[in-house]
Parts: C-alpha cells; sequence; structure tokens
C-alpha cells in the first residue's frame, strides 16, 4: 500500500451530489432504491484512491429506515465498487452520547459497530470512521472494528473553531489517543474549510507519526437566499491542498460542499512523495479533554488507594463512590496533574470495582488516571472502558507479569510504569535496578510500545530499615534516564517508622527530583510537598520566569496552615452557628459548630440550634423569603455542622435511616434529585444516590441491599415517566416495602397516583416533610 | 458578540431558580453574576438552521398548524452552548450545589438569550421559537429536525427518550412573518404551572 509514503486522495462530499439529483430521505436506502445514481456519484469520483461507500448512517442505533442493515451494508459497498479503486466502509457516529455523560452504553456502541465490522469483513477495503465529535465513541468504534475486522481502519473527528472537538478533546489527545489504538490513518474532517483547519492539522502533524488524513468542508457556510452554501472555489481548495501536502499530510480529499470536480483539480498531488516529517516523541497521558505531557515535574495523586485509609475502604466495600470522586476532585483542586487509582481490597471484584471507579472518576474530574493492580484483568477492564491515554501501574520484570500486561498496554494505547524488581524481589544495587529496567524497555519494544510509552519507578525503599538503600534508588533512576524514558517514585515510601516522616519525605523528594525523577507519586494534599515541587520549578529553570510560583505563593503566609483550602466567597463574619446556616456559609458553620462542641452535647447542639436553625430556613422558603439556591446552600451547611456532630457520636447514634435516591432510566436531568439529596442529608439522614439513568433493578437492588426507610425518584421528562412507573412496579414485586416518592417538573399528585407512587412532593423540603410525617421521626 | 441586556437575563434566571418574590439577596445576586460570567467563559455557542418555504412535512399538524398560520416560511433550528457547561454544572454538584443550581440556570437562560439573539440578527421578521414539547406538541417531533439537519456532525445528540446532550440544547422552529398563536392548552403542566397562575409564560414572547 502507498499509505504513508504517497499522497492519497478520498473522495469528496456526497449529500451535495444527492441533492443535485433530486434524491431525498435516508441516504443508505438509496443504495437499494437508487442504485444507478448511487454508482454514478462514485464513478464521478474516480479520480480518488478511496471510495467511500454510501454507509454513514447505516448502524443499529442510528438508522431508522425500513431495509435489513446487512441488505444494505452489502449493497453500499457493491455500488462502490463501480469506481474500480479501494472501497473503505464509511462509519458514522450514533447520534448519541455515550454514559457517563448520556445513557447509551460503551457496550452497546461497541455491539452496534462489531455488528457493521462483522456483515463487511472481507468485503470492504478498509474503513473509515469519521465525523466523530466524541472520542469515547470513537473508541468503542475503533475496538469494535479492529477485533472483528482484519481490514485497514482510518479516524477523522471534527472540531469547532475553537480548536477542540465538541466534546472538549484537543487535536493532541485526539492524536495519541487514536494512535495508541492502533488507527491504521487519523485525522481530521468535515467542521470547518480548510483554511481554518490548518491549525488543528499543525498540532495533529506534531504528534503523531502516523499518516494523517485532512477532509474539510468547502470553505465556511454562507447564507443565499435562506439557504446555506459553501463558499470556496475549486483553485481555492486546491491551493490550501498544496499547502497541506507541504505540511505533511498523507492522505487529502474533501467534505461537505466539495464535488468530484474538487477531487480531480488535485489528483497531480497523488505524484508527490509524503513529505517526510519528525513528530515528536513526548509521554503522554490523556483524559478525554486533558493532554499531560510528562516533561517537567508532574506530581501523581496517592490518595485514591484503601491501603491505611478506612473510609475509603469503607466506601468501596459499600459501593459509594461519592466518596471516592469527592477525594479525586480535592486532589485535582489541590494541583495534582494525574491521580493514581487503586482498588484492590480482600473480598471484593477488583476487576468490576475498577472499572466502575474509573469510569465513575472520569466523569467528575479531567485529570490522565493511573490504573494501579496488579491484576491484568482488572487493568484491562479498566483500559478498555477508559476515555482517553491512562497510565497503567505496573510491569515489573518478572517475564509472567511482563507477557500478561504489556499486550493490554499495547492494545489500548496505554502509557506503562515498569518497577525495578521482579519475582526474586527489589534488587539492592542501582545496576541490578537498571538492568530490570532495560529488560522492561526492550521487551515493551519487542510489542510494538516505544519507549515514550515506557516509565520507570526505581523504586523507593524505607530509610528505617534500608538506610543505605536510598542512594541506590537514587542512582538507579539516574541511570534510567538515560534509556531515555521518564521516572516515577513513591516518595513518602521512603519515611516509614521514623519520626517527623514529612521532613524526611521533603528532602528525599528534593534529592530526586535533582536527580532526574519526573512523576513523584504523593499526596497532593500536603502542600508542603507540592510546595518543594514548585520550588524545585523555580530552582532548576523549568518555571519560566517563575511564573507559577508566583502565581501561587504570592500571598503565601510562612504561619498559614500548608494544607490547601478552598476560601467560601464572601463569607463575612456570622454572630453564631444559626447565623451561619441561615446565611449558608459552610466553612463558618462547621468551624462554628465545632467550638460549639467543645461546650455542648453534641445531641443539645442538634435539637436546640441545628434543627430549629432548619426549620426556620424552611419556613422563610415557604413564605417565599429565600429562595433555591439559598436553601441549598443553608442545607449544606447544616450537612457540615451535621458532619461535626456525627465525629463525637457513637456509631448509629444520629442514625434516622437511609433513604434511596434515583433519577430514573432514560433521563439524565439530575439537579432537582441533587438537591433532595443535600436537604435530606441536612435534616441528618443517609442517602444513598443510585445517579441518573438508573436501571429499575438498580433500585430494587439498593433497597435488598439498604433497607431504607423511602425511596425517591425522579423524572424531568414525560417520555421517562414509564421508566419511573415500572421502577415502582419492580420495587413492589421485589416486596420493597417503604413508600416511593417521586418528583420532577412532568409530576403531579394524579400522576404519581396513577403510576403506584405513594407520595408526590413538589420539592426538598416537602419531601423531608412528608418523610418525616410519614416516618415518625 | 453577545450584548443581552443583563438585567433582562437576570430576571429570567431569577425565573428558573423558582424566584416568585422573594427580596433578593446580595449574595445570591452577585453568585448569579459570578455563574453568568463562567457560563460565558465556558459557552461554545453554536447555531445551525435551515430555511424553508414550505414548512417539511411533520409540521402539517396541531399545534404546529396554529403556530405557523399566516406564516410565509419557517426556519428549523438547532442550537447549544456546548458540553463543557454540563461538565461543570456536574462537577458543582459534588463540591457546591448552590453553585451548581445557579449555574444550571444561567446556562438555560444564556442559551435562550444567544438564540432570541441570532434570531433577531437574521434577516426575516420572526415569531417567538417553538420547540417540540412545547405546548401539547409531540417532544419526539425533534427526531425530525435532526433528520434534517444532522446536528449530530456538530456533537448535538439525541438519546432514546429524546432528550438532547448537551442537555444545554434546544431543536425548534421560527415561524417567518407568522402571528406564531402560541398557547399553554395541552400543556401537561397546565393546572399546576406556577408561572401560568403568576401571568407568566414559559415560552419566550419577547422580539
Amino acid at each position: 500500500m502507498l499509505l504513508g509514503k504517497k499522497i492519497m486522495l478520498f473522495d469528496g462530499g456526497f449529500g451535495t451530489e444527492l441533492e443535485k439529483r433530486g434524491l431525498g430521505g435516508i441516504p443508505e436506502d438509496l443504495n437499494l432504491t437508487h442504485a444507478d445514481d448511487i454508482r454514478d456519484i462514485h464513478l464521478s469520483y474516480s479520480a480518488a484512491d478511496f471510495i467511500t461507500a454510501n454507509s454513514f448512517g447505516l448502524n443499529r442505533l442510528k438508522y431508522r429506515g425500513a431495509y435489513k442493515i446487512d441488505e444494505l451494508a452489502i449493497a453500499a459497498v457493491e455500488n462502490a465498487r463501480v469506481a474500480k479503486k479501494a472501497v473503505f466502509f464509511d462509519v458514522g457516529p450514533t447520534g448519541m452520547m455515550l454514559a457517563p455523560t448520556g445513557t447509551l452504553s460503551f457496550d452497546e456502541a461497541y455491539e452496534a459497530y462489531a455488528e457493521i465490522a462483522k456483515i463487511t469483513r472481507g468485503k470492504a477495503d478498509g474503513y473509515i470512521a469519521e465525523t466523530f465529535s466524541d472520542l469515547y465513541e470513537l473508541k468503542a468504534c475503533i475496538l469494535a472494528l479492529k477485533e472483528n475486522s482484519d481490514a485497514p481502519v482510518f479516524a477523522t473527528m471534527t472540531f469547532g473553531e475553537d480548536g477542540r472537538t465538541l466534546t472538549g478533546s484537543t487535536p493532541e489527545t485526539v492524536a495519541v489517543t487514536l494512535e495508541g489504538l492502533g488507527v491504521d490513518a487519523l485525522g481530521v474532517n468535515c467542521s470547518l474549510g480548510p483554511k481554518e483547519l490548518m491549525p488543528i492539522v499543525e498540532r495533529l502533524l506534531a504528534f503523531t507519526s502516523l499518516p494523517v488524513i485532512v477532509q474539510p468542508n468547502c470553505g465556511l457556510p454562507v447564507l443565499k437566499n435562506g439557504k446555506s452554501h459553501y463558499s470556496l472555489s475549486i483553485d481555492e481548495f486546491a491551493f490550501y491542498a498544496e499547502i497541506y501536502a507541504d505540511m505533511g499530510v498523507a492522505v487529502l480529499g474533501g467534505c461537505c460542499g466539495t464535488t468530484p470536480e474538487f477531487i480531480s483539480r488535485i489528483a497531480s498531488l497523488k505524484e508527490r512523495n509524503v513529505v517526510k516529517r519528525k513528530a515528536e516523541k513526548k509521554t503522554v497521558v490523556t483524559s478525554c479533554t486533558k493532554a499531560v505531557t510528562i516533561e517537567s515535574v508532574r506530581i501523581c495523586g496517592e490518595r485514591l488507594n484503601p491501603t491505611g485509609k478506612p473510609k475509603l475502604k469503607q466506601a468501596l466495600a459499600n459501593g459509594d463512590y461519592d466518596y471516592l470522586v469527592g477525594e479525586a476532585i480535592a486532589q485535582a483542586e489541590a494541583g495534582a496533574d494525574l491521580l493514581d487509582v487503586n482498588v484492590g481490597m480482600p473480598g471484593l471484584d477488583e476487576t468490576e470495582l475498577m472499572k466502575d471507579a474509573v469510569v465513575k472518576i472520569q466523569e467528575y474530574v479531567e485529570l490522565p488516571l493511573q490504573i494501579d493492580s496488579s491484576d491484568p484483568k482488572a487493568i484491562e477492564k479498566a483500559a478498555r472502558y477508559y476515555n482517553g491515554v491512562p497510565l497503567i501501574n505496573s510491569v515489573n520484570g518478572d517475564d509472567k507479569v511482563l507477557s500478561a500486561v504489556l499486550p493490554i498496554v499495547k492494545k489500548y494505547g496505554a502509557v506503562v510504569l515498569g518497577l525495578c524488581m521482579d519475582s526474586r524481589g527489589v534488587p539492592k544495587t542501582a545496576e541490578e535496578r537498571f538492568a530490570i529496567a532495560e529488560k522492561i524497555v526492550r521487551r515493551a519494544e519487542e510489542f510494538g510500545i516505544s519507549r515514550h510509552r515506557v516509565m520507570i519507578d526505581t523504586l523507593v525503599l524505607t530509610a528505617s530499615a534500608e538506610q543505605a538503600l536510598v542512594k541506590e534508588t537514587l542512582r538507579a533512576l539516574e541511570k534510567v534516564k538515560t534509556l531515555g524514558v521518564k521516572t516515577a517514585l513513591g516518595v513518602s515510601n521512603v519515611s516509614f517508622g521514623l519520626p517527623a516522616r514529612g521532613l524526611l519525605n521533603k528532602t528525599f523528594l528534593a534529592m530526586a527530583l535533582e536527580r532526574g525523577l519526573d512523576m513523584p507519586i504523593l499526596n497532593p494534599l500536603d502542600g508542603e510537598m507540592t510546595g518543594v515541587v514548585r520550588a524545585f520549578g523555580v530552582l532548576s529553570g523549568t518555571d519560566e520566569n517563575s511564573e507559577e510560583f508566583i502565581g501561587l505563593y504570592k500571598d503565601y503566609v510562612p504561619t498559614a496552615s500548608a494544607a490547601a483550602v478552598r476560601k467560601d466567597a464572601a463569607e463575612t463574619e456570622c454572630a453564631s452557628l444559626h447565623d451561619c446556616i441561615l446565611r449558608g456559609f459552610k466553612s463558618k458553620a462547621r468551624k462554628s459548630c465545632e467550638s460549639e462542641l467543645l461546650t455542648r452535647k453534641p445531641m443539645d447542639v442538634v435539637n436546640e440550634t441545628l434543627l430549629p436553625a432548619l426549620d426556620e430556613v424552611g419556613k422563610l422558603y415557604e413564605a417565599g423569603k429565600l429562595f433555591l439556591p439559598q436553601l441549598v446552600s443553608a442545607a449544606e451547611a447544616a450537612k457540615e455542622s451535621f458532619a461535626a456532630v456525627t465525629e463525637r457520636l457513637p456509631k448509629g447514634g444520629r442514625d434516622k435511616g437511609t433513604v434511596v435516591l434515583a433519577t430514573v432510566k432514560g433521563d439524565v436531568h439530575d439537579i432537582g434529585k441533587n438537591i433532595v439529596k443535600v436537604v435530606l442529608e441536612s435534616y441528618g439522614y443517609n442517602v444513598v444516590d443510585l445517579g441518573k439513568d438508573t436501571p429499575p433493578q438498580n433500585a430494587v437492588d439498593a433497597c435488598l441491599k439498604h433497607k431504607p426507610i423511602a425511596v425517591g425518584l425522579s423524572a424531568l421528562m414525560t417520555t421517562t415517566v414509564p421508566g419511573m412507573e415500572e421502577t415502582i412496579r419492580e420495587l413492589k414485586k421485589a416486596r420493597c416495602s417503604c413508600p416511593v416518592f417521586v418528583g420532577g417538573a412532568v409530576l403531579n399528585s394524579e400522576i404519581a397516583k396513577s403510576i403506584g407512587a405513594d407520595y408526590y412532593t413538589k420539592d426538598a423540603l416537602e419531601f423531608v416533610k412528608v418523610l418525616e410525617k410519614a416516618t415518625g421521626k | 458578540m453577545f450584548s443581552a441586556d443583563s438585567s433582562e437575563l437576570k430576571n429570567r434566571i431569577y425565573a428558573y431558580l423558582g424566584y416568585h418574590g422573594a427580596e433578593r439577596s446580595e449574595s445570591t445576586d452577585s453568585l448569579i453574576d459570578e455563574s453568568l460570567e463562567e457560563v460565558k467563559k465556558l459557552s461554545r455557542f453554536v447555531y445551525r438552521y435551515e430555511y424553508f418555504d414550505a414548512p417539511p412535512s411533520f409540521l402539517s399538524k396541531e399545534p404546529y398548524l396554529s403556530y405557523l398560520a399566516g406564516s410565509t416560511g419557517v426556519i428549523v433550528s438547532v442550537t447549544t452552548i456546548g458540553l463543557d457547561i454540563d461538565r461543570r454544572i456536574k462537577l458543582l454538584s459534588k463540591t457546591d450545589a448552590a453553585r451548581s443550581v445557579v449555574l444550571d440556570s444561567c446556562a438555560s437562560a444564556y442559551l435562550e438569550e444567544r438564540a432570541d439573539e441570532f434570531e433577531r440578527a437574521l434577516p426575516y421578521s420572526l415569531a417567538p421559537r417553538f420547540c417540540p414539547g412545547y405546548g401539547d406538541s409531540d417532544v419526539s417531533d425533534i427526531r425530525y429536525i435532526f433528520d434534517l439537519l444532522r446536528p449530530e456532525k456538530f456533537g448535538i445528540t439525541l438519546g432514546a427518550n429524546n432528550y438532547m446532550l448537551p442537555s444545554k440544547s434546544m431543536a425548534g422552529i421560527v415561524a417567518v412573518n407568522g402571528a406564531a398563536n402560541m398557547q399553554c392548552k395541552g400543556c401537561i403542566l397546565e393546572k399546576d404551572c406556577r408561572r401560568k397562575k403568576e401571568g407568566k409564560k414559559c415560552f419566550s414572547e419577547k422580539r
């Protein structure tokens, strides 16, 4: 194949050609109903090397016509054969948003594309997945095509004028993720005209060594007589095509508004060799929106690990991801660049837990994640459902481990962290550790994983037990750097068993940074540790003009606590705890409550201050003197105060019972449910929040597990009320006897009654009132 | 550049927040100001439309016929302010629920205002926008708009239950030179609608 050697051409716009022939309706149906017209269009694009089958919307989630998908798919390929060129099956998006943002599961998207791959396997010469806006959906598509066919896969995305896809991915993220997934060529189509796409293409070219495809629209649309038309002339299009060829683009074609004449006009480019270029080989990990290049020192947050953290252990055992997400957000806000995720705990299914944890954290936090497990099954599942390029922690020099994990790293395009140990343990000398690092790099390359996708951890042993080996770790680190790989260390291991651990950790961190450490794994909530990293940036010259440092420390007061503290805006002085709650001041309420608790019994604070304050808030809200944001702020302040009280009570000392809340299947509008949650918690109820788009069975399972005193269901759309009815039916069928509350914009008490709910409540406050009455609390 | 009168935008935000006569607190007011600034920064406004002399066939039924009565054409449109806002609202729901609620309302109001402003700049005399789901119209008619405009090409998606994502998106029609007979009759909330009790309407009437 000439791909990547000679410039090759795709065809151009199809819709315009259909319009010219007066053909409307579902375009894919025309493969059967107007095969001659479709073939004519394909023939008119004979100047191209690749002909795109008329199959853009042909997947079971998108297609709504009357024909069978397999007969249309086969007809689409056969029609395209008429041009006697390579036929690439056109694969477009499903038109639905994947979970967790939407409700379409990764597996459903995968299955839809796998079906297409199976139908066309051995028939099409390749696949072009194009016009995708969502990198996650494109990942499902690429995996489905590659796992169910052997033909080449090209992938292109659409970008906005701000250089990002609509789901927020940058060209860098797209380039490294798609290259990692093993596509044969990647690029951009549709979106904009060739002139506007140029900066995006430049950025793609800089971050991939794969052939890059560019299929622009025919300029930007302009309005003429109320209809939009594309503005670019054939000559202008050809002018930009020349520039793209000079930049190193390997495949050119057209999208909306381009015609066969455009492609014929640039046919002479096919004589030219693809311009050789050197994409930078950088170590890059990404989420769907954020690419983190390991160049200057990057902080990996270590707190998502149950070892020595009883609260996290308990949360994982309960399937309570809120705690995990809260920890992830706190580390992100404290300045971590990526986060380690470890959920290994005896008795729990690590494979499922790791997958769920990764998906849940990615729903809220934009940082790339480090999948930390010794179980290849857990690693594989998490890597599969991960959105972007993960860092996999870890492999070591043991052949068995390398053979189990490296294929996963290769398949999912991850970066891998190798530990300088093997089945014999951690070697003592730097030379032995270096030998293991060399082996890991070599084996990775044998699997097709280039060294810029390998990082090495030379392993920190504790100074208390192995004092002499601390310097071996650092010597090994220096040697490993000569391999051209980036390095990581779990810094705080050095101080186990010694007093003043913070002091040792900081000193060791500074020593390691000076020897070339790229990624310390540490607690980012410890401001002194992150401070060492920032200060190192200044002293080593990587923080140019000390810009970052000055930005972070210009108001630094040495006597203040070094821990990252969030400032509550507009928190002026409050006279009392009661006042703090009324005015919704979260941190002040907690502090005030804590000082009250020094002199008063916890339950006195609850009964004499917190509950009366909440009652007053409720009355003011009902009287229209406070409204929604103030109610929510007050509830949050009360919740913080209750948390302080609960810490001083014996376990279960103030247990008002559990309420299960869910937004029903098919509905993703959860803001109302979230308000109910905050208000319930402010009154001291334990809330199990099942989130949005909740299948009925999940609600049933939660009821059987948590034995709640009530279930609250919300729906915002008329179309999801049947889902609510089904959930209630399933709850009753499973003999969940607690009352079911429903709420949401489309409900009223009549509808609630008709679908079998016990109570309809119009807002969060009414929910609490009715619940208190119903349960006699 | 966006230039909607901010006091008018604020009134809309207060309405979305369920404000009905309470005294506006200084802290909520400044929270709205901050949130609105954040929405403006995060917004990635897109408005796409097609003009039709003769209404597409899915509009040949009530209530669209009444809405379009006397019009000389119709604009079918989709618009969004993007997914970054959804992400931010979601994150805030974990860290600052009050701000999350306010940002959600600000984003809804901002989308409406931006769409209104875009439509005002078009070279037509336009009626207030009408979206499937208003009044007793069928929300599933959004599918026809998607078939016509294929907004998935620029990232607006439609779920199985006819909700769009990004959540701050709209799909609707705008009558050209029409009288726009919008009505509450037939709306699922007709009996309980607080806005109606206060003499207000949920659909835009200002041009």
